[in-house]
């Protein structure tokens, strides 16, 4: 039970870093958009699943954990599409060599 | 397990850590949105990790609240930039 745990909160956490590694690395900010949106989400979610395993079904992290899978699930491509459409009418140039705009 | 916790809960907070260097570099406003944003999350499987490592369930209600406010702070700037008023 406790390897499964630790598995999957590893798993979240190497999704995570690929996303942090993403957003320092990508050269736009609608590039750091795509890099952060789909990395977070599958990065918390494995997490909050090794939280439930390792802690048992019938505890308080259960409730807990769920609402905040619902919250994230929600709630990050939301803000996500908010702050690139945001991005787009602000006029914030994008990558120079990508020529189709 | 315990020390699982613990050493996630320190993974999260340096993977903050690096997204503060995109904070502080990114050229517009919108960058550092995003990267305030990844860290935002972050941060609430921080708490949430944190404790599942004290053993004490309070904090989980903290973690709730982040999760549920967070996206307000990128919601309200972005229509602050696309409109220029809130």
């Amino acid at each position: 039970m406790s390897i499964a745990a630790t598995v999957l909160i590893a798993l979240g956490l190497a999704v995570s870093v690929s996303g942090a590694v993403g957003i320092l690395r990508m050269p736009d900010v609608y590039l750091r958009i795509q890099a952060s949106t789909k990395n977070v989400t599958l990065g918390a979610l494995p997490v909050l699943a090794g939280l439930v395993v390792a802690k048992g079904f019938f505890t308080p992290y259960t409730g807990r954990a769920l609402i905040i899978a619902v919250l994230l699930l929600v709630m990050n491509p939301i803000a996500s599409h908010a702050l690139a459409r945001a991005a787009y009418k602000a006029r914030v140039p994008m990558w120079k060599e990508w020529k189709d705009q | 397990m315990t020390t699982v916790f613990g050493a996630a809960c320190l993974a999260e907070l340096a993977i903050c850590a690096a997204l503060l260097i995109r904070v502080a570099l990114g050229p517009t406003v919108s960058d550092r949105i995003v990267a305030v944003n990844t860290m935002s999350t972050q941060i609430t499987l921080a708490v949430l990790l944190f404790a599942a490592w004290a053993d004490r369930t309070i904090y989980l209600d903290v973690a709730i609240w982040l999760a549920s406010f967070s996206y307000l702070a990128t919601i309200v700037w972005s229509r602050y930039l696309e409109r220029g008023l809130l």
